[in-house]
């Protein structure tokens, strides 16, 4: 875009920690804990990947509550046998999150009376922990029209797929076996009963548990095939009490997935912002969705990222290993070798694809907004994007040739501009923002020049 | 000056595009939409003229040079009714129709050049624009060559067998790996919502195909409540999927193309619900997030059954004029 960058740093910071953390995980179903644990259920990661018919989901989990008290709900397609249910890798969903975050980039201006020197990149990635917990479910006995379709212990979780013929008797063998149901279910539950879905009903094997080691619980991973690319938000908004943030990341061998039954929108990127955002990043972002969201009408998808696996640019993490996509449920790399289309005749780098394309969907959700469930498609489309702001930082050198001047010149535009981007974004104080710029002369730009400049927006 | 409901509808589509790439996020590019244009006035006019010069020599052959002279308006989608078998009575609502030349009427004498031939591919490219996304132009030219040639080739009784956008669409996801449908694009706002009734009443008002949308949306909305109903769910499930952006423009722009739908009001009625039933069983049976365009696709050739059942007088864009 512009030509004065010489050093670049890219910057990576992972959001998804700042949606993650301190939060309990439902958005599929609904826990239903056995003690009255403080139970939140306000944000999750997904990790769907699909070809055709066939899906692999993999719920990541940040339950944060006593493990012995985890027990969730979840309407599923089909019924799922063991050997379709496995504990998931949450260092698979940690590397998504990380390769997919929004990123900061920074640029250093060169000595404007410096002759032209090349530039370098140096990515430097940061890495964000994960956070995760878990919980338990229950068992079985018939009547009430529930049927226990197949039932069966993976790793620490033992999971029972029921089948049910109505909401009333579900709820009520729920409760019979010690599942605490929060109010309302029972209205919710008829719909995936009519649908003829099943019900994923999960808690952990303390036993198994405790046995393994484990400091948090894994995340579940199903494999299905079925043509319904959904997921269910309405039964985890049974207990929600604010806006719950879902991260999607969706990896298929064609193109961008988006939400078919809401709109999908790119987050803004690409915006220069003044340089302190540097140490304020989480905050810049939580903001700048904030705003964009309540912007947008608080009913859509948000696109965070899109690209090929097989590269990035700048990188916030290393692209996925082959190994890591296998884990994070990519299913058709062992298939014998047909990728894209567009790979074979090239090399790495004019088009370089590896077959397996991300997509970074961020949903924030409320009952108000949100009433159907989120349905997907893949689509051909295989734009790239990502969440990107830029910092570029001025030479503070000394100028002193005609154009070193005029580039001193040039600063406070500059810097008022990147404030009022940065206040646009973020909703921010700009008087605020200005008193953080650097140590040019701001006020050197006249009232009609700020007018100017708040009027033509960045 | 706006006698042709086309104009109507140009402006409208047109307006719905700004609105679109101003307020939705999508990514349409303007060299994309002028690829469509293009593709689909060229498409016209060669068609056009190869017709009109077999024509031509068809009728030299036959010794009547009477016809040989062929001009823009003398295209599928102008062509005046020259109908050889009598035709039934002009009911009320169809007398209510402005572009109906009543039968016998004098045609217009045809214009060389005459813009009017350049309203219908304006309207498919418009359309094209509007609910097909590609990342190369190359398969927008595919799908609004297909679109413009189906009028020409795929035509029975001077009757298009299926809507040109629809076939373009369909065209250009079948047969290419790069182009898609964005179902979600426009999203759910009410706002919207009324801006597309309120213009798509204006041209189906003067038009006189409102009842085929009336039908659809209608016989869709009726099957989604009882769906919903059946199932449980709480009433801002049904808004929802009924207000959405890409169905409403659909139900208002696309299935009421006049010059593929049944003649006849009852065969419309029939048709549209036929559309709806399909539209329904497809997104909530197979799940196909792009059911209507299908549906519209596989039941467009059903017209001419439903044409040759109920016989009425073949729509005409324009009207009349009197010599």
């Amino acid at each position: 875009m512009k030509l004065f960058q010489t050093l670049t740093i890219s910057l990576l910071v992972l959001i998804s920690s700042l949606f993650v953390a301190t939060k309990a995980w439902a958005f599929c179903g609904f826990y239903v804990a056995k003690a009255d644990a403080n139970l939140y259920n306000q944000a999750s990661q997904v990790a769907i990947a699909r070809s055709g018919n066939r899906t692999v989901l993999t719920m990541a989990n940040d339950y944060q509550g006593e493990v012995k008290d985890f027990a969730i709900v979840v309407p599923v397609p089909v019924v799922l046998k063991k050997e379709q249910v496995e504990v998931g890798s949450p260092k698979a969903i940690a590397r998504l999150d990380a390769f997919s975050a929004p990123r900061l980039v920074e640029y250093f201006d060169p000595d404007p009376c410096a002759p032209q020197v090349s530039f370098e990149r140096m990515p430097l990635p940061a890495a964000a922990p994960q956070s995760r917990r878990d919980g338990a479910a229950q068992r079985d006995r018939n009547s009430l029209g529930v049927t226990i379709e197949e039932k069966f212990t993976v790793g620490e979780y033992d999971i029972l797929i029921l089948s049910a013929k109505e909401s009333g008797g579900l709820e009520t063998w729920l409760i019979e076996n010690g599942y605490k149901i929060p109010q309302g279910a029972r209205d919710l539950l008829r719909p995936y009963i009519r649908q003829k879905m099943k019900f994923f009903v999960a808690k952990v094997n303390l036993k198994e548990f405790k046995q393994a080691g484990y400091q948090n619980l894994r995340p579940i991973r199903m494999t299905y095939d079925s043509p319904r690319f959904m997921l269910p938000l309405r039964l985890g908004m049974v207990n929600a009490k604010s806006a719950q943030d879902l991260l999607v990341y969706v990896l298929t061998p064609t193109g961008q997935a988006e939400v078919t039954n809401y709109r999908t929108v790119k987050v803004p990127s690409g915006n220069e912002v003044p340089t302190f955002v540097k140490n304020e990043f989480n905050a810049f972002y939580k903001s700048m969705f904030q705003t964009s969201y309540e912007r947008e009408g608080r009913n859509i998808a948000f696109l965070e990222y899109a690209w090929d696996m097989a590269n990035c640019d700048p990188c916030s993490a290393e692209p996925l290993s082959r190994e890591e996509l296998k884990d994070a449920g990519v299913f058709w790399l062992d298939q014998p070798e047909v990728p894209s289309p567009l790979s074979s005749p090239f090399r790495r780098r004019p088009m370089p694809t590896s077959g397996v394309f991300i997509t970074r969907l961020h949903v924030r959700y409320t009952r108000d907004k949100f009433p159907e469930d989120l349905m997907f498609h893949a689509t051909n489309n295989r734009e790239l994007f990502q969440g990107r702001y830029v910092l570029r930082y001025p030479f503070m050198g000394e100028a002193t040739c005609s154009q070193g001047k005029q580039y001193v010149r040039s600063l406070p535009r500059r810097f008022e501009q990147e404030a009022q981007t940065l206040a646009k974004l973020t909703g921010w104080n700009i008087q605020d923002i200005r008193n953080k710029l650097p140590n040019a002369q701001v006020q050197s730009l006249s009232w009609w020049e700020q007018l100017w400049l708040a009027l033509s927006g960045s | 000056m706006l006698r042709d409901a086309r104009i109507y509808q140009i402006l409208f589509l047109a307006l719905f595009l700004t609105l679109g790439i101003g307020t939705r996020d999508w990514t349409l590019h303007p060299r994309m939409i002028l690829t469509a244009i293009a593709t689909c006035l060229t498409t016209q006019a060669i068609a056009t003229w190869v017709v009109g010069r077999v024509r031509s020599q068809e009728s030299e052959s036959e010794g009547n040079i009477q016809n040989s002279k062929f001009t823009w308006a003398d295209s599928p989608e102008t062509k005046i009714q020259n109908s050889p078998e009598p035709q039934p009575p002009i009911t009320n609502s169809q007398s209510l129709i402005p572009n109906f030349p009543s039968p016998g009427s004098p045609s217009p004498t045809p214009c060389p050049l005459s813009p009017t031939g350049l309203l219908s591919p304006l309207i498919t490219s418009l359309g094209l624009s509007l609910l097909l996304r590609t990342e190369h132009y190359s398969t927008m030219v595919l799908a609004g060559s297909v679109a413009i040639l189906s009028k020409f080739v795929l035509r029975v009784q001077d009757k298009h067998l299926f809507n040109p956008g629809n076939i373009g669409i369909v065209a250009a996801v079948l047969l290419t790996q790069d182009a898609w449908i964005s179902p979600g694009q426009w999203g759910e706002e009410s706002w919207y919502a009324l801006v597309f009734l309120g213009a798509g009443g204006i041209v189906l008002q003067r038009v006189g195909r409102w009842d085929t949308t009336v039908a659809f949306l209608g016989a869709y909305g009726f099957l989604e409540a009882l769906r919903n109903v059946w199932l449980g769910w709480t009433w801002d499930v049904w808004a929802h999927r009924l207000m959405s952006g890409s169905l409403l423009l659909f139900a208002l722009f696309m299935v009421t193309d006049p010059r593929t739908i049944p003649n006849d009001r009852t065969a419309r009625l029939l048709w549209a619900g036929a559309i709806a039933l399909l539209t329904f069983v497809l997104r909530n049976v197979f799940f196909i997030p792009t059911a209507v365009f299908w549906a519209l696709f596989v039941l467009s050739p059903l017209t001419l059954l439903l044409d040759a059942v109920w016989q009425a007088p073949r729509f005409e864009w324009r009207r009349a004029v009197k010599s």
